[in-house]
């Protein structure tokens, strides 16, 4: 089956969702091969991020998908990025322990 | 916190500015698909040649921002811990300021933090939950999956590896039809690396190959060169299982279970350690491609390979998985301990001990072939054989350490390995008493000095596997090797009291 996409639009939510055969003896090759964006699942299950269109296919497809969490796309949460002046002072910081450094640093016109 | 593409450069710019006897800011040789220049970090100290090479490999994978930052950290702690003349503490794991010199002064190491540098930048922009490049694919939509872009076993596709461009785990249009998949096969081709690291997240794993199919060690008829490839269709025949040497495979595990006994002891978190296959089926990885390469092509260098996914699995309040913080959680500091642990192990273990003393002190290239080919073709081959090199490969870097801070030991080790090379040159030779006692006195040199419990039963193995050898024939020793397990050496003799270290 032709996938289902988002050529003409980006998606612009995609939900954590666990992936399950309706019929589990018969599906268990198919479920190996399904085209989804896989992330690792401790418990062994079959789990992705998928779209929209994604659970459309997967259900057209024949299997059951069971939505966990939505999450819109959108940028990394800017309080996660480091600041330039923050990543500065972290990186002094640490060449501060080293021995000699400012003789160094400052021989070099720093 | 998480760095941006540019403070991850600045770093590397200010080590290598900083400190250039030690680190060596490298341009890849390939601009990301954007046109951004991508750098490695060389590190190595000293002067020692017939060093082996280390490659670690971070941020492939957009979203999973940790691993980029935990290299650089990495970078930064190797640095300081080698200038200041002092060790690593990670946790409840340290490493000795020996243990750290002698990594950076018997190791090429490099470290390329972030091999997808447009991904990243996309994923502080636009979506957080970017796992590709930017390739614009024409007409169509965006990204190649960059970890299934590599020439092994390529456009066969897996339930994670698709040839729909609009699929997040799309192999592109060919093989390493991407800049950033190959930079990394062009530093491996430049390099001749010995061990890689391709670092990832989430789960809290160690691989190894196989990750197209399961692995086996019976069938060498089995073997990825005779598949059908570039067919945008499932595994043929499907019933494949790649075949592994067992020397290969017994490096494989006993590497991955070191590595993940180091993590365990920062904070006790439980690494497990498996084939990719394991996790689910793979084409094109970096991973798999790498080790494949000496098959391939034999006239190629074999690079044990591994891939880490670090982190455990965040979970929401209701005990589902919540996927985005497990790939970014809002503080990796301790994810990102574990993972520079683990890569530290890594290196460590890539130290090959007699290979170090032999090439630097003793100017043997050939020489060690016949130790190679002992330990491969004969110890890898028997459950006990393989005991000796599992013991051997856990003692050897805590020894090495030992032995390069001590000239005696050195000189006596540099006498002890060109005698082993003689004498594997005609396994009918037999090893006379002298032989044997200056063995045994170079063992109770190294037990007055061995700390750890673990190392002195280790020795004591040694010990005894040596005191029986006299007036055997090299022949005999090793077939002793082949058929006594180390465990009954235990059982039949008590530890022997630690000699006093001589003043």
């Amino acid at each position: 089956m032709a996938a289902l996409d988002y050529r003409e639009a980006p998606p612009t939510m995609r939900f954590s969702a666990t992936i399950h055969a309706l019929e589990q003896a018969a599906d268990l090759n198919r479920i190996e091969n399904l085209n989804i964006d896989r992330v690792p699942d401790p418990t062994g299950l079959v789990r992705a991020l998928v779209t929209p269109e994604d659970c459309v296919r997967l259900v057209n497809q024949g299997f059951e998908v069971r939505l966990q969490q939505a999450h819109p796309v959108q940028p990394l949460n800017p309080e996660l990025i480091e600041s330039d002046e923050s990543f500065k002072n972290w990186f002094d910081e640490r060449m501060q322990s080293v021995r000699g450094f400012k003789a160094r640093k400052g021989s070099k016109g720093r | 916190m998480y760095r941006t593409v540019a403070q991850l450069d600045s770093a590397m710019n200010f080590l290598s500015s900083f400190f250039p006897a030690l680190c060596t800011r490298v341009e890849m040789p390939n601009r990301s698909v954007q046109g951004r220049r991508i750098f490695a970090l060389h590190m190595h100290a000293g002067s020692a040649t017939g060093r082996r090479k280390v490659f670690i490999v971070g941020g492939l994978h957009a979203r999973e921002l940790m691993n980029p930052d935990a290299i650089i950290d990495l970078q930064l702690d190797l640095a300081l811990a080698y200038l200041n003349g002092t060790g690593i503490t990670l946790g409840g794991r340290s490493w000795s300021a020996t243990d750290i010199k002698v990594m950076l002064e018997s190791l090429d190491i490099w470290m390329l933090p972030c091999a997808n540098p447009d991904g990243r930048e996309y994923v502080m922009t636009v979506d957080d939950m970017w796992r590709q490049n930017r390739r614009d694919n024409p007409g169509m939509c965006e990204g190649v999956d960059v970890n299934r872009n590599c020439d092994f076993v390529w456009g066969v596709t897996t339930g994670t590896t698709s040839c729909d461009p609009c699929m997040e785990t799309y192999l592109g249009p060919g093989r390493f039809s991407e800049p950033e998949s190959r930079n990394i096969r062009d530093l491996c081709d430049m390099q001749n690396i010995d061990v890689f690291l391709d670092v990832h997240s989430f789960t809290e794993l160690v691989l190894f190959p196989w990750g197209h199919t399961h692995t086996q060690t019976t069938d060498p008829t089995q073997r990825f060169t005779s598949l059908a490839t570039g067919t945008c269709a499932p595994l043929n025949p499907p019933g494949h299982q790649e075949y592994m040497l067992p020397r290969d495979q017994l490096r494989f595990t006993t590497v991955a279970q070191t590595i993940v006994n180091d993590i365990r002891a920062v904070r006790g978190r439980n690494y497990t350690p498996q084939t990719s296959r394991a996790l689910y089926a793979t084409t094109g990885t970096t991973s798999d491609y790498v080790y494949s390469r000496h098959i391939a092509n034999p006239g190629l260098r074999k690079t044990y390979a591994f891939a880490f996914e670090t982190g455990p699995p965040v979970l929401n309040p209701n005990g589902t998985i919540n996927v985005p913080e497990s790939f970014h959680p809002a503080d990796p500091t301790l994810v990102k301990r574990d993972a520079k642990a683990g890569m530290i192990s890594l290196m460590q273990q890539s130290i090959c001990a007699i290979e170090f003393i032999g090439a630097t002190f003793l100017g043997l290239t050939t020489g060690l072939d016949s130790m190679r080919k002992v330990r491969d073709e004969r110890l890898a081959t028997t459950a006990a054989g393989a005991e000796m090199v599992a013991l051997f490969e856990r003692v050897q870097f805590p020894l090495l350490g030992m032995i390069l801070v001590d000239e005696s030991l050195t000189k006596e080790a540099m006498g002890l390995l060109d005698t082993c090379v003689k004498l594997l040159e005609n396994e009918e030779t037999v090893l006379t008493e002298r032989e044997v006692e200056r063995g045994l006195a170079f063992v109770d040199a190294l037990v007055s000095r061995a700390e750890s419990k673990e190392l002195l039963t280790d020795l004591e193995l040694v010990r005894k596997q040596l005191e029986g050898s006299a007036d055997k024939s090299v022949r005999k020793v090793l077939d002793d090797l082949l058929s006594t397990p180390t465990r009954t050496l235990t059982k039949k003799k008590k530890p022997t009291k630690k000699p006093r270290r001589k003043s």
